[in-house]
């Protein structure tokens, strides 16, 4: 390696690209004033519910399916924040667990994604040629195809379970992957320094590893965020309309559906709660996402 | 011009590749399915040898290959079968069902553009300020909103508390679509019966639910208003209407919004397909007798011609509208050279 | 085209007087030889008739159809002299042939509720127009209650086909339902309406209200809040219970509470499932606890129930109270030990229940009783479901080790409560495939006995047999609710639960 791709590499090396990360953000609290609030709340938002995904005993007073944890359908009130359902549970407890279900359904479901989407949108842009043309046509057509209706039909064919729920889930996502990833490695790979590379013989895997792929993380990143917050809505409305997880694990989507049916008795804390959870954490991520992107590259998301 | 005709005639090919990979996606799932669709259908008192019989006449038992080339085949003739569980042609509840998913939605359409594009362009034209904020704040939230929470919500104050309006079904009670029904669009077709009271009534009930469906799209669609108008605002042209000493509402409303108007029309019909998904979930919670229910209906009792239709019909929907808005867009839009 | 689209305007609506009845319910097969569902029979007992039948509220046993009836000294031959004159509405004529021409239909279909026929009838023969001889396999004490069933409907030849099964409208010749009752069926949408007219020709009590609009609704709290804002007159089937509770009180609105034979139960397939051995049934039985069942699900709003025969019918008795009883955790454990099984090495099988077809609180009902059940830690619960379709097949295949069932009496009698689930031949088509020899031959007993107190002692003893057998567990007994408004008078439904529309009328 000589000086000049010595320079050109470690322009692209994961190093760096993670120290232009940190300073991006340090600097983004000037530059950027609103975003950079958007981005903190975001942040802390997904911080705090990871944590209460990870750890739910530590906050949550009562075990979700203890039945007799206080009174049937009491209001919200001292001994239990959240109020308690129609079967006596603790709501609290039950929306800090269903958050481990719906941000694990959701979590597995982006990175079952990405792991599918990203290798083959590298690989295709990359490669170019009759493989990439056909498979561009397979991922846009299913793309452009409303993805809550696929994980429907995916989800009634394989049936309730965390696996198959996980799988409808994470199937209409893995186009946005590849279309982001091809977009971008098509863009770089007609760059100089990519071109200098081939020309000095450098082999494909390290073209690949070394310049495509730590420019598209960035993105990635923003897109993977973006992409927990509508596998988060995916994963309530499926449970929502009885297609998801069975019964027996709190679920947010099914909590939502049950509380749907005491709301015109008046009983607003069963459905007002996970509802508002959800909305939450999908904005939160929602937001995480975006103030990522303003920062990283504010003409990212403006497709 | 000719290059626009090639590309038009290219796009429209490509149109047919795009739907027979969504057929084919369509296929394998339904075909990875568990259980026995036959024994479902004939119950358990039928004996093996009928059910056997059964296979064979829906062909259940010959190889995948000549069950794909088959259903392929018969697409190409808009045959779609027939149902597994009644004995009616799968597009007999499909023609029924599908206008009153298409009213929903379209209406649904008019109110997203009617909430997103004024708060987009009026977010752009005070970039960065605090209501600019608020708007965008908007947008996220309404999105992250579940829609059937929001059905819900809408139910109990506008058809419960304060009583204003109808909160299911698409008349009625009493009255009788066999009188004025034709093509399935009621409002169309009251306005054509000359029945102005059983007009008032159809609107009535398509507001609540399209509006619900309109305002989660709506959050989008600020957003995409908003991104495209800021581009049109920095443009040349803007700023020479601005240095002819026009007011800035003018600037804003008239000129960069119909510059923007071509881009934010066909991004409508991108978000088509979020609209239809939208359109599933406010049907069950309005009790609208769509294609959406529909399709729950026949999942439960594992009809999957009629379930494969449905999806089908809106593979179709979705590349037809996608393919409409790309060529006009094309025709349109003075920016693409071809 | 655009001529017509002109002419074809102000068709305006005459007003006609409509009650709009909102339900949850679906309908299946628009075929008596092969529906077997509650409201399906519902609309069958409105549009179509059979050869005998009930007063509105009533369980005395009428002629419909049939002026009157014979059976002969041994009890085995029933003669029916049918009504002159009537008519399909259609216009074609009622007679003998058209009622062997639908049993003989039903008892080669086979379907879900033929059973009700072939076990029963060995041939029917036609005497000449009017006269139709029913020759049983058997003497049977109940017959007149077992003829009023809807699968002896008789339905016009010219209509329906002889060798299918009918699930839709458009399947039957001419594509409408041409039957003999007090309405007949206009238009049919099927998960979204039916509207119902009166019959011209129907012989009998003219309908008082002129229409009926049934909506289906896909979920029970629009239905709620549709009956509240007006937009439907009457709601039936199934509330949940916290708006049972609030419409009840709301003294806008007429509650009829409907008590009575509608039970609820645990199935076991006790063939070749973990449940082979009787013990674990009876452990599983004495864990339930019913009152806690009642209270938590059904806010109250239903009752107890220790034995497969509900309260209020002959022959009630309340076993497994006094043998098994509620929430017995001592007793489910020593089975459960000798069984083999403890904390150390649990008891594991799925519960299944279907979500919607008994209304939405299904799952909950499966959550209580999984948590009842594991307050011995020496049992594992995992709670399954299936939809009703579904459901059904399951529990043919075999496929479910215990499931959640429900029952609505087909007809009036003990019998219809306990040789449906025990007797070797009912008990396969449950899914429980229960058989003894000693209880067949109790059946038969009773069957074929009309002394009421050796049938009163035939029912004790099984009931007593119930709860060391255990094939099925009962669990509660049901409430069926309907709303109204104010205005809406006459919904007569007795223990039947049989609902006749043509009484139903609006004040004035």
């Amino acid at each position: 390696m000589d000086r000049r791709e010595a320079r050109g590499a470690a322009r692209f090396s994961p190093a760096a690209g993670a120290a232009r990360l940190i300073a991006g953000f340090a600097l983004a609290h000037k530059k950027y004033g609103a975003e950079w609030w958007i981005l903190i709340a975001g942040a802390l938002i997904v911080l705090f519910v990871i944590y209460t995904a990870l750890f739910p005993s530590t906050l949550a007073p009562y075990d979700p399916s203890d039945q007799s944890a206080g009174p049937q359908l009491s209001a919200p009130a001292a001994r239990h924040p959240l109020g308690t359902d129609n079967l006596s549970r603790d709501v609290l407890s039950r929306v800090i667990f269903g958050s481990q279900t719906i941000l694990g359904v959701a979590f597995a479901a982006a990175i079952v994604s990405s792991l599918i989407g990203i290798p083959l949108g590298l690989f295709s842009g990359f490669l170019g040629g009759f493989l990439d043309r056909a498979l561009s046509l397979v991922m846009d057509s299913v793309y452009s195809f409303p993805g809550l209706i696929l994980a429907i039909a995916f989800a009634a064919m394989l049936g309730p379970g965390v696996v198959n729920i996980t799988l409808a889930v994470a199937v209409i996502y893995i186009p946005t992957y590849f279309r982001l990833v091809r977009g971008q490695t098509l863009t770089i790979k007609e760059e100089v320094y990519v071109e200098a590379a081939r020309a000095i013989g450098a082999r494909r895997w390290t073209i690949i590893g070394r310049y495509i792929f730590p420019n598209v993380i960035a993105t990635v990143v923003v897109v993977f965020s973006l992409n927990i917050a509508d596998a988060i809505m995916t994963e309530a409305a499926l449970s929502y309309i009885g297609l998801g997880l069975p019964a027996g694990i709190p679920d947010w989507g099914m909590d939502l559906a049950m509380g749907k049916k005491f709301l015109p008795s008046g009983t607003w804390w069963m459905i007002t709660f996970p509802g508002l959870m959800i909305m939450i954490l999908a904005l939160g991520f929602t937001m995480l996402g975006e103030g990522l992107a303003e920062i990283l590259n504010p003409r990212l998301l403006e497709k | 011009m000719k290059n626009l005709l090639r590309y038009l005639i290219t796009r429209v090919l490509l149109t047919v590749p795009m739907l027979l990979i969504l057929l084919t996606l369509v296929f394998v799932v339904l075909r990875v399915m568990p259980g026995d669709p036959v024994s479902a259908m004939l119950g358990a008192h039928a004996p093996e040898r009928v059910i056997e019989q059964k296979k064979e006449e829906l062909g259940l038992n010959r190889p995948i290959l000549a069950q794909y080339l088959s259903y392929l085949s018969q697409l190409a003739r808009f045959d779609l079968g027939d149902s597994m569980i009644f004995k009616q042609r799968v597009s007999q509840p499909i023609v029924e069902k599908l206008p009153a998913t298409l009213e929903l939605t379209l209406v649904g359409m008019f109110f997203t553009l009617l909430i997103g594009i004024p708060l987009g362009a009026f977010a752009a034209s005070r970039r960065r300020s605090s209501r600019d904020f608020a708007i965008r704040l908007y947008g996220n939230v309404v999105y992250c909103m579940p829609v059937y929470w929001m059905g819900l919500m809408l139910q109990l104050v506008f058809g419960v508390w304060l009583d204003w309006l109808p909160i299911s079904g698409r008349t009625g009670s009493r009255a009788m679509p066999s009188l004025f029904e034709r093509t399935g669009f009621y409002v169309l077709d009251t306005l054509l019966a000359g029945d102005l009271a059983a007009c008032g009534d159809v609107l009535l009930h398509l507001f609540l639910p399209s509006l619900t469906l309109g305002i989660v799209l709506s959050g989008i669609f600020v957003r995409l208003t908003r991104a495209n108008m800021l581009d049109v605002l920095k443009s040349d042209f803007i700023l020479a209407t601005r240095a002819r000493g026009l007011p800035e509402r003018l600037v804003v409303y008239r000129h960069a919004l119909k510059n923007a108007f071509i881009p934010i029309l066909t991004m409508l019909g991108l978000q088509f397909a979020i609209l239809l998904a939208g359109a599933i979930l406010t049907e069950s919670t309005f009790s609208w007798p769509g294609m959406g229910r529909l399709l729950l209906e026949r999942i439960y009792l594992r009809d999957y011609p009629t379930i494969q239709g449905v999806i089908v019909v809106f593979a179709v929907f979705v590349s037809l509208v996608s393919l409409l808005v790309d060529l006009i867009y094309a025709a349109v839009d003075p920016r693409i050279k071809y | 085209m655009v001529a017509s689209l002109f002419t074809g305007c102000a068709k305006k609506a005459a007003p006609v007087k409509t009650l709009v009845y909102g339900t949850t319910e679906k309908v299946t097969d628009m075929d008596p030889a092969s529906a077997y569902d509650f409201h399906t029979w519902e609309i069958f007992y409105n549009i179509y008739q059979g050869l005998l039948g009930y007063p509105p509220g009533e369980t005395n046993i009428v002629p419909a159809l049939a002026a009157s009836y014979t059976p002969n000294d041994k009890g085995d031959e029933f003669t029916f002299k049918l009504r002159k004159g009537l008519k399909f509405s259609d216009g074609s004529p009622f007679n003998a042939q058209a009622v062997k021409w639908s049993i003989d239909r039903v008892m080669a279909l086979k379907g879900d509720p033929s059973w009700l026929v072939t076990d029963y009838v060995k041939e029917v023969t036609v005497i000449d127009d009017l006269t139709v001889k029913f020759t049983l396999n058997g003497p049977v004490a109940y017959f007149p209650a077992v003829a009023a069933t809807v699968p002896y409907y008789p339905v016009s030849p010219n209509v329906y086909p002889v060798d299918k099964i009918v699930r839709d409208i458009t399947e039957l010749k001419g594509g409408k339902l041409v039957g003999l009752g007090a309405y007949e069926a206009v238009s049919f949408k099927r998960d979204q309406e039916v509207v119902l007219e009166a019959n011209k020709n129907y012989y009998g009590s003219k309908p008082l209200v002129p229409r009926i609009i049934i909506r289906y609704f896909a979920d029970a709290t629009t239905m709620r809040l549709a009956l509240e804002k007006g937009e439907i007159d009457l709601a039936y089937k199934t509330m949940n219970p916290s708006d049972i509770k609030d419409l009840s009180k709301n003294a806008n609105f007429t509650t009829y509470k409907l008590s009575g034979p509608y039970i609820r139960y645990l199935c076991f397939e006790t063939s070749e499932s973990v449940f082979k051995d009787k013990r674990l049934r009876q452990a599983i039985a004495a864990l339930i606890n019913r009152p806690e069942i009642v209270e938590k699900v059904y806010l109250g709003q239903n009752e107890p129930l220790y034995s497969m025969v509900p309260k209020g019918m002959i022959y009630h008795t309340e076993e497994f109270k006094t043998v098994l009883g509620d929430g017995n955790l001592a007793l489910a454990e020593k089975l459960l030990k000798e069984a083999g099984f403890t904390a150390k090495k649990p008891f594991k099988f799925d519960l299944w229940y279907t979500p919607s077809h008994y209304g939405d609180t299904e799952v909950n009902l499966a959550e209580v009783m999984k948590a009842q059940i594991e307050k011995t830690p020496a049992i594992k619960v995992n709670i399954k479901s299936a939809e009703w379709a579904t459901y059904k097949d399951q529990w043919k295949a075999k496929q479910m080790p215990v499931f959640l069932l429900g029952w609505y009496p087909d007809y009036i009698d003990p019998d219809n409560y306990t040789a449906a689930f025990a007797g070797t031949a009912g008990s396969k088509g449950m899914g429980i495939n229960f058989s003894k020899p000693e209880w067949d031959a109790l059946f038969t007993k009773e069957q074929t006995n009309t002394d009421s107190t050796a049938r009163q002692q035939v029912f004790e003893q099984v009931q007593k047999m119930w709860t060391d057998e255990v094939p099925t567990a009962p669990i509660f007994q049901g409430n069926l609710f309907v709303f109204t408004k104010k205005n809406v008078l006459d919904v007569k439904i007795g223990p039947t639960l049989q609902f006749l529309y043509n009484v139903l009328r609006f004040a004035e």
